[in-house]
């Protein structure tokens, strides 16, 4: 539009009245398309060089040390899934193109379903996931079966921002519920006051913060609550825990942790869950929750690895590390799942994810604890990497030997 | 009698040029007809048209039936059932429905009167040098794509309605039971002002071309019979453009109604009745941006593409109204737009 516009232009009216009564369903239209565009983003190189691998590898790379070998031709992977795994993907896979050029990963966080939906219509050479699928979402995956591989442990930091209030504030499953149910809603509130022993709390509104799409920290959270606060179950009147985080009517939604942390950064009072990954990017000051073994624990790479050190089980369907025994245990934890297809219709490809996520599960650990991770306890990695070798090529044959 | 207008058409008109010279000129377009060039033409036309309608009948379609199973589930409570908490398999659009209404209203409100002034200023009152750069920045401003406007809103907009709009608002004798409550930041209001912003070029630039269309002559009746600046504007030229006004203003509240992901960043996407402006809301988009994601397969899915059809009824529903409204005020008003001509 320029300048002339406004100049005796005869056209106008006429020709706009027929373009809007078709808004409409372009609208309908241009919403698919802004929120698939959103979606993604390039986790190819751009940033944290600096955080190069010098700690030692949690355990052996089992497909072989000379990653500048592994593909003759240039493979690209593309990835969707999990939004609170982004900082330790996106700085691990540049290292990994860093020392394999031929291996090009692009990872779109938009949350752990568009991980598992993208999986199951076969879009994506890789989904991830913060609870790994049912056994429906098993069923309809289009590809066969579907491997899930623990890649990285995190934790969900509970991070307020509210002047006067102490730094790993003590708090319990009945005094979140009440701050996420709209039963507390002043930071002096006598049960805060009560089970942080916090005398001089400030006489300040609490804005609630939650996810206003699905996931995985949303599910732990709920997850916690839970198992901790009767009051909690009797609010959202039910006892399975969801992605979808189920008093949306109380305190504000935002979307994905950035959204969350973006508010908590610039809202007095504000209290929300994040990823402890993102936490520790912002600087933000977390509450120590009180865990199964009776002890208030603030989230950190040992607090969370005491958590993942409890699964000694771990297997896809029993996966649940929130509220775990052990003193120095936080309590809301858990580990994130790769989904990839166990038939890979091309080898060079196959070839390619296998030693890519064999790597993120052994020397890529090294960078877990810099970004707010915990590294994968041993037993996790046995897994990691057994179910690794359950690749086969599009004939039906395992692409590594074992 | 002999001034009569008959009913007038086309024929007649070029019966009056002369039926010789009329001829004359058929016969030379006859000569030069290409048959090529026609039939490629009316062959792109009819593909154009057909497919545009094939999309829209297609979409149509898709909508229907993908959210066929959201009305199987809730029926047509579905449209004004309250409750929409995916968590609890529960799905109702009625909430929303309000809320997308609401935020588009007060949009509407905050932004027709700032963008009719703008137009009038720019087409009538303006000098040139004022006009071209100001007109040019409108131009820009309508470029912005909408999730930078959105970033804006979150960014920049959010801590200041939650530390100082809101509070301040919230304190004003009166006026501030319209937004009492606790000042989050994003709330219905802050939606509606980014609405309002990504709405006002459209407004400006429309109307501004209706204004622009308005012919030079009609003003200069109106001055030669004495009438000031702003009874040019009033009785000549705002009647004369209200076609293309009442277009700007549909157009504006199309977007307004259909706008997702940046009220989805500054609306706080709470699904529930708002008790007062300030409180965070959910419209129809926010909730489909939200939540499109975390679908579960069958009836997840099934309601949000339900909610997109409910955003498209409401569209064309407001639409209607709002060319019904136009139509009835045009036609007890006879004569309004000619009185001057």
């Amino acid at each position: 539009m320029s300048a002339h516009g406004f100049k005796h232009t005869t056209s106008g009216p006429a020709t706009k009245a027929l373009s809007f009564r078709v808004a409409g369903p372009v609208a309908v239209l241009a919403i698919s398309v802004v929120v698939a565009a959103c979606g993604s983003t390039s986790a190819s190189p751009t940033t944290k060089a600096s955080t190069a691998a010098t700690a030692t590898p949690a355990s052996a790379n089992l497909l072989g040390a000379s990653y500048d070998t592994t593909t003759a031709s240039s493979v690209t992977l593309t990835g969707a899934g999990a939004n609170s795994i982004e900082p330790f993907f996106e700085t691990i896979f540049y290292q990994y193109n860093q020392k394999n050029a031929n291996t090009t990963v692009n990872y779109s966080p938009a949350g752990s379903s568009v991980g598992v939906t993208d999986i199951q219509q076969g879009t994506v050479n890789f989904g991830d996931s913060e609870i790994p699928m049912t056994a429906s979402q098993l069923t309809a995956a289009t590809g066969g079966t579907v491997l899930q591989i623990p890649v990285d442990l995190g934790g969900v930091a509970i991070s307020y921002n509210a002047p006067g209030v102490p730094a790993n504030l003590k708090l319990n499953g009945p005094t979140l519920a009440g701050i996420f149910d709209g039963s507390i809603t002043n930071w002096d509130d006598p049960a805060i006051a009560a089970v942080s022993g916090v005398t001089n709390l400030p006489n300040l509104a609490i804005k609630a913060v939650h996810r206003a799409d699905s996931s995985g920290p949303g599910y732990d959270l709920d997850q916690y609550l839970i198992d901790t606060a009767p009051a909690w179950v009797t609010a959202i009147g039910t006892s399975t825990p969801s992605r979808t985080w189920p008093q949306a009517s109380v305190g504000i939604g935002e979307q994905l942790n950035t959204g969350v942390a973006t508010y908590i950064s610039q809202t007095s009072g504000s209290i929300g869950f994040v990823e402890y990954g993102y936490a520790l990017q912002n600087g933000f000051v977390n509450a120590a929750i009180l865990n199964s073994a009776g002890s208030y624990v603030a989230p950190s790479e040992k607090s969370i690895a005491a958590a993942g050190a409890q699964a000694t089980s771990l297997s896809p369907t029993d996966f649940n590390v929130v509220n775990q025994a052990g003193a120095g245990t936080y309590p809301i934890a858990n580990f994130s799942w790769t989904l990839v297809y166990q038939k890979q219709s091309d080898t060079a490809t196959g070839i390619a994810l296998g030693k890519l996520f064999d790597w993120v599960v052994t020397t890529g650990q090294s960078d877990a604890a810099s970004l707010g991770y915990a590294p994968l306890p041993a037993n996790v990695v046995t897994l990691a990497q057994s179910t690794i070798l359950e690749l086969d090529s599009s004939a039906g044959t395992p692409l590594f030997a074992s | 009698m002999i001034y009569e207008p008959s009913p007038a058409s086309p024929d007649a008109v070029s019966g009056f040029v002369g039926p010789g010279r009329s001829a004359g000129v058929r016969a030379a377009l006859l000569r030069r007809r290409s048959r090529f060039g026609d039939g490629a033409y009316s062959a792109l036309r009819w593909t154009g048209a057909g497919l545009f309608g094939a999309v829209v009948i297609g979409l149509l379609i898709g909508i229907g039936s993908d959210s066929s199973l959201a009305l199987q589930h809730s029926g047509l409570g579905f449209i004004w059932s309250g409750t929409w908490n995916p968590a609890a398999g529960q799905y109702g659009a009625g909430i929303l429905v309000v809320d997308t209404l609401i935020t588009t209203g007060v949009a509407m409100v905050l932004m027709v009167p700032i963008g009719l002034g703008t137009a009038i200023f720019l087409s009538e009152l303006a000098p040139r040098w004022i006009a071209g750069p100001l007109a040019t920045l409108i131009g820009l401003l309508a470029a912005v794509p909408s999730i930078v406007v959105g970033l804006w809103g979150l960014l920049v907009l959010t801590p200041i309605f939650a530390n100082q709009v809101e509070p301040l608002l919230a304190s004003v004798p009166l006026l501030g039971w319209l937004f009492r409550g606790e000042a989050y930041g994003p709330s219905i209001l802050l939606a509606s002002v980014v609405l309002a912003v990504m709405t006002l070029p459209t407004m400006v630039a429309l109307s501004g071309t209706a204004f622009a269309a308005v012919p030079v002559a009609d003003r200069e009746a109106a001055m030669a019979l004495g009438a000031t600046r702003w009874q040019v504007v009033r009785r000549a030229v705002f009647p004369a453009a209200r076609a293309g006004v009442s277009a700007a203003i549909t157009l504006a509240v199309g977007r307004a109604l259909g706008e997702s992901i940046a009220v989805a960043m500054v609306i706080g996407n709470r699904p529930a009745i708002p008790e007062s402006l300030t409180t965070p809301g959910a419209t129809l988009g926010s909730a489909i941006v939200n939540q499109f994601a975390e679908a579960s397969p069958g009836i997840g899915t099934s309601s949000i593409i339900a909610l997109g059809a409910v955003l498209l009824l409401l569209t064309v529903a407001v639409n209607a109204g709002g060319q019904a409204l136009l139509r009835r005020g045009s036609a007890s008003r006879p004569g309004t737009a000619g009185a001057l001509r």
